[in-house]
């Protein structure tokens, strides 16, 4: 009896060993992943929040400033781009970007259609298994994303406003606030969101060609600029959430590991006491 | 010779945080030097050479597609891709143009030729701006 009890609990603290060599494992790489795109993320909004104010003083600078991606139009159809990760065991990083991404959708919905770009495995899966419209879907692009894949998307998102496919854009993403909080966002593409705090200038500036044309230059390569900054952030915060999670996995793993070695010297103690009182007793019976 | 603060921004980097005493620029509306001083100005900037010159000397860098706005306290180049003349992949520059004049060869859709043509477009500006072999 105690001999198999005995055995039980070597096997699971074996088991238990191995996961957590796993969650150690993840735990470093996620670690070492997250370095490099948490510097990706910071020089990529460095370059976005540079955009962002050019865009925002053209528009604030010409009190008769007009141009359909700025003032927007009546919205039939909006368009959501869903950043996910490409793999899971991140904690909560899938879960809470999709939940919003979900709840936006079902509010939309009551008034309009909504179409969806999925980037990562995760959101692909997600929006397709479960009927959504789906015009275009991206997965592997997170890690290494490039100028180039982020225009590819811009692009897409461009022409479907311009065929009138779309009167809307939004991105759902999640952003990194600290290594121990991300927060999954929402931010209006089209029309320009607006600053926190509006600044309107009185400076005179020449622009060329007229402020309008070159709103409209600049359109394309901030959208890519949106997405290529919104998905260096989730990429970030993906590798942040999944240290957490590991590191986590691993000290509960830890204490497993503590409690069960107790009960297992217990139980070795208690099988060593109960073979002396065997013998003793077989002895004291001898007599 | 008085110099004004030059900012250069690129997605995976600051390429360039310093002060200058010239920056010529080619914008869609032509090419266009500034100096200390200038007026407020926002452009748009095709891909082109870059010309900065510092302590009397110039150095030329290969821009793609960006944007350039000029203000009271700086001049801000908020560009795809910069990089210096000699930090050009020649290589990769002369494969990429190849790559373009074959695909304006076979195209199948207006997207493709615009595509083509501006990868050809920023493939012969770096070729040109690393060989020094440039109009300014």
């Amino acid at each position: 009896m105690a001999s198999a009890n005995m055995k039980d609990i070597k096997r699971r603290i074996k088991s238990v060993k191995s996961t957590m060599q796993i969650t150690k494992a993840m735990e470093l790489v996620a670690s070492s992943k997250f370095r490099k795109a948490r510097e990706k993320a910071d020089s990529a909004k460095l370059f976005f929040d540079a955009l962002y104010d050019t865009m925002w003083e053209i528009t604030a600078e010409n009190s008769t400033f007009e141009s359909i991606y700025y003032s927007g139009r009546e919205v039939k159809t909006v368009m959501f781009i869903v950043i996910a990760g490409d793999r899971g065991l991140a904690g909560g990083y899938n879960a809470n970007v999709i939940r919003l991404a979900e709840s936006r959708i079902k509010e939309v919905q009551k008034n309009c259609d909504a179409v969806i770009i999925p980037i990562g495995k995760k959101a692909v899966e997600y929006f397709t298994k479960r009927g959504y419209r789906v015009v275009a879907s991206y997965e592997n692009i997170a890690e290494n994303i490039r100028m180039s894949s982020a225009k590819e998307i811009a692009d897409k998102v461009m022409a479907a406003f311009r065929n009138g496919n779309t009167d809307r854009v939004e991105l759902i993403y999640t952003d990194y606030v600290s290594p121990l909080l991300q927060e999954a966002k929402t931010k209006s593409i089209i029309p320009l969101e607006k600053p926190a705090e509006e600044k309107k200038k009185n400076i005179q500036t020449s622009y060329e060609p007229s402020p309008e044309r070159l709103f409209d230059i600049i359109m394309p390569q901030y959208i890519a600029g949106v997405i290529y900054g919104s998905v260096s952030n989730s990429f970030a915060s993906e590798q942040a959430a999944r240290r957490t999670a590991m590191e986590n996995a691993s000290d509960n793993a830890d204490e497993m590991i503590n409690d069960l070695s107790l009960l297992y010297n217990r139980a070795r103690q208690a099988a060593i006491t109960q073979e002396i009182t065997e013998i003793v007793s077989g002895a004291n019976s001898q007599e | 010779m008085a110099s004004f603060r030059l900012q250069i921004i690129t997605p995976d980097r600051i390429f360039y945080d310093d002060e200058a005493e010239r920056l010529i620029v080619r914008t869609t509306e032509g090419e266009m030097g500034i100096l200390a001083r200038h007026e407020n100005f926002a452009g748009a900037l095709p891909s082109g050479p870059v010309k900065i010159m510092k302590d009397g000397n110039y150095r030329t860098a290969a821009l793609s597609s960006g944007v350039i706005k000029v203000s009271a306290d700086k001049t801000t180049i908020i560009a795809e891709a910069v990089e210096w003349a000699d930090e050009i992949d020649i290589e990769w520059a002369n494969r990429s143009a190849e790559e373009a004049r074959e695909k304006l060869k076979n195209l199948e859709s207006d997207k493709e030729l615009r595509y083509a043509e501006l990868k050809l477009k920023r493939a012969l500006n770096r070729i040109n701006v690393h060989s020094g072999n440039y109009k300014q």
